[in-house]
């Protein structure tokens, strides 16, 4: 199942010069329990002490692989996303390429300073100022007090702080907290960034900050390591992407490639993916929320299926459900979201059937949800939606994360951030 | 292009030049950092406090003043102390005191740091060396108390007093000796800490803080067996009289301090990958 398209995808445009991180083969084990944990830790400080552990590729009563045979390369420039669900090994694989732990097979090796995203304020002491932390934070994030001088005023600039830098960290709002966190560490001016799911701080415009401020590094040739459930974020900023599963590598490789094969996995087996189409196979009623999206995909103006979505035509949104009993009140909400590119960050469209009273009586069996559009207003690229079918307000029948599609134009929209609508008359004056 | 760092699961005795070169320039690069954890954490240490830096004074007051008047009323009896006693007493705790500091700093400091620890790969000695600093910070504050104790009760002085400072950075090393030896094991299991004032607090029934060295039976053998007995008595001897008696005692442990504390810092640097793992995992 190992995809490894590195090689035949990008080696012509591989950035030159030596790796900057290159894993070879680093497996890591844990212990869920915890009293044995601790004894296996005790255990391992003195053999290590003894002059060096033996079997380390060995499991002990009640351990499991954390990590298992993983290898890959970073070189600079580049960004690769991490992806897989919870506990699949990805900040275990952070932890041990940061140096904090170390792995039990295979190695490492770092050239350049590598700064964590993970530790968003690190060190920071509520009764202090923010000044006061600002030089704790990073200097534990390894910079000198010269340094820390020099870019002082970027950060609080960056955090936008300037008139609380001189108050308490515990009266700063979390979301102020937050900001001067990241600021002191994305400051820190590194090689290679590890960025663990750091990027939900803030509000949508310090957001799209710390985005934009993501891409300049990665203009400099600072390299990524990012780590997300979102693989919408991981489309935007990586060129690579790594899928870990259970501990094991089960894709490298170019970004929308992996991706795809996470989401497939992620979706119940039987999930077919075409283009700019999504179906889903049929459920169990015990194991059903109540209704159950099966299939999303376009109609044209003539209401047949498309899978070719043009800029300023009309289109349908369409969402086949099946339902095993009766609801009324049913809708979706739909938010758009523009995959890569610099500007690409937060929604592009949002509509939510709630908004529009869009309610719906669903009887048991399929139906088919649609939302017509007489112009679709979306520009020229590759788009990916969430879907959340819902009932009322309040509950959530079912989320697809991510479906992806992309739109095309026949007009001209150059220079267009979207299409508008529009018709030229021309009217006798008086 | 800078040094290559390597990972690998071997341990690092395997590679003593490496370990101790690591360890040379951890400890150089840790000074900024830990000047910066220790300046935070005595500003953050008085600030949130009303009486603020008098909380240096009050504890050694309240202590010498509690013996003192317990002495008066002869609720237990001492021999003849060469200096008087409630100065006697002040001096012996502050340096008792900084000891305790010296030998629970570092375990409480690691386990103040573990989310920081768990999540940024820096010099680990920086918070070793910051708690350091405090100690000698909140020593420095008891010293103004010792002088002016000094002063009023009118205690000749010796000479020899400038080379106290060197006998109690030994103590303060013998202090810290324990706490590096403890950190690890104390992030690991709680029992540590909490097992820690109890033996301090045995501890300072065995060493000559509130009596003179007592000379017979099985007590004085515990109290001249103690390692810090060598070294208390040196530094007050050192302040006051001038005639050492005990410097045999103090040049053995102050060696065996040394020697352990280089094989304790390694132990300290072999385990924290360890330990950290450990908690958050």
């Amino acid at each position: 199942m190992l995809l490894n398209t590195q090689h035949q995808s990008t080696s012509e445009d591989l950035p030159k010069g030596l790796p900057v991180i290159s894993v070879e083969g680093v497996s890591k084990k844990f212990c869920r329990d915890l009293k044995r944990s601790l004894f296996y830790g005790i255990q391992d400080i003195a053999a290590d002490f003894a002059g060096g552990r033996q079997h380390s590729d060995r499991l002990r009563p009640k351990e499991f692989w954390a990590l298992q045979s993983v290898s890959f390369q970073l070189y600079p420039g580049q960004a690769v996303g991490l992806v897989g669900s919870n506990g699949a090994g990805k900040s275990t694989l952070l932890r041990i390429i940061s140096g904090l732990i170390k792995p039990d097979t295979g190695k490492v090796r770092i050239r350049g300073r590598l700064a964590p995203l993970i530790a968003l304020g690190a060190g920071f002491n509520p009764i202090l100022t923010g000044r006061e932390n600002i030089f704790a934070n990073m200097s534990i994030l390894g910079l000198t007090t010269r340094q820390i001088r020099q870019r002082f005023q970027d950060v609080v600039e960056f955090a936008e702080i300037e008139e609380a830098i001189d108050s308490p960290v515990q009266t700063y709002s979390s979301g102020m907290a937050a900001r001067l966190g990241f600021a002191c560490a994305i400051y820190t001016e590194p090689e290679i960034l590890l960025i663990d799911e750091v990027l939900a701080v803030g509000d949508a415009r310090f957001k799209a900050k710390c985005y934009r401020r993501l891409y300049e590094l990665r203009q400099k040739g600072v390299a990524f390591i990012l780590v997300n459930h979102n693989s919408q974020s991981i489309l935007n900023i990586c060129d690579t992407a790594i899928y870990l599963s259970r501990g094991s590598l089960m894709a490298y490789g170019e970004v929308n490639t992996v991706i795809d094969q996470y989401e497939a996995d992620l979706f119940l087996t039987g999930t077919e993916r075409s283009e700019n189409r999504l179906t889903f196979p049929a459920r169990l009623p015990q194991e059903s929320t109540g209704i159950d999206i099966r299939a999303l995909f376009f109609r044209d103006a003539q209401g047949e299926p498309t899978q070719t979505l043009l800029t300023g035509e009309p289109l349908s949104f369409c969402l086949t459900c099946e339902s095993h009993s009766s609801y009324s009140g049913v809708t979706f909400d739909l938010r758009i979201v523009k995959v890569g590119g610099e500007d690409s960050v937060g929604n592009v469209l949002t509509i939510r059937g709630q908004t529009d009273q869009a309610f719906f009586q669903i009887s048991p069996g399929l139906s088919e949800l649609q939302l017509n559009l007489p112009y679709l207003g979306l520009s020229p690229g590759t788009y990916a939606a969430q879907v959340r079918l819902r009932k009322d307000s309040i509950y959530t029948f079912e989320i697809v994360e991510s479906f992806r599609f992309s739109v095309v134009a026949h007009c001209d929209v150059n220079k267009c951030q979207f299409y508008q609508p529009r018709t030229w008359t021309l009217v006798p004056a008086n | 292009m800078p040094p290559e760092i390597v990972y690998t699961p071997d341990s690092l005795l395997r590679r003593p030049r490496f370990l101790l070169w690591t360890m040379w320039h951890d400890l150089l690069s840790s000074r900024e950092l830990a000047w910066r954890l220790m300046v935070r954490d005595i500003s953050a240490q008085y600030r949130q406090a009303l009486l603020g830096i008098a909380w240096a004074f009050i504890p050694p007051i309240a202590t010498a003043l509690g013996f003192t008047l317990a002495k008066d009323a002869n609720v237990f009896t001492v021999g003849e102390t060469d200096i008087p006693y409630p100065a006697y007493v002040m001096f012996n705790t502050a340096l008792w005191q900084t000891f305790v500091d010296a030998a629970t700093g570092p375990v409480q400091a690691i386990l103040l740091a573990k989310p920081m620890l768990a999540r940024v790969n820096f010099p680990r000695e920086a918070i070793v060396l910051a708690k350091l600093g405090e100690v000698i910070f909140n020593f420095g504050i008891k010293l103004v108390l010792i002088v002016g104790l000094f002063l009023y009760f009118r205690v000749p002085l010796s000479w020899t007093v400038i080379l106290a400072p060197v006998a109690l950075i030994h103590l303060i090393l013998l202090g810290t000796l324990v706490g590096v030896l403890l950190a690890p094991i104390g992030v690991l299991y709680q029992d540590v800490l909490k097992s820690l004032n109890m033996i301090m607090g045995f501890w300072l029934f065995l060493t000559p803080v509130i009596y003179p060295v007592p000379t017979e039976g099985l007590f004085g053998a515990l109290v001249s067996w103690n390692p810090v007995t060598p070294l208390i008595v040196t530094i007050r001897e050192l302040a006051t009289t001038g005639v050492l008696s005990r410097s045999v005692g103090f040049w053995v442990v102050s060696g065996c301090t040394l020697l352990g504390l280089m094989v304790t810092w390694i132990g300290f640097r072999i385990a924290m990958p360890y330990v950290v793992e450990r908690v958050t995992s």
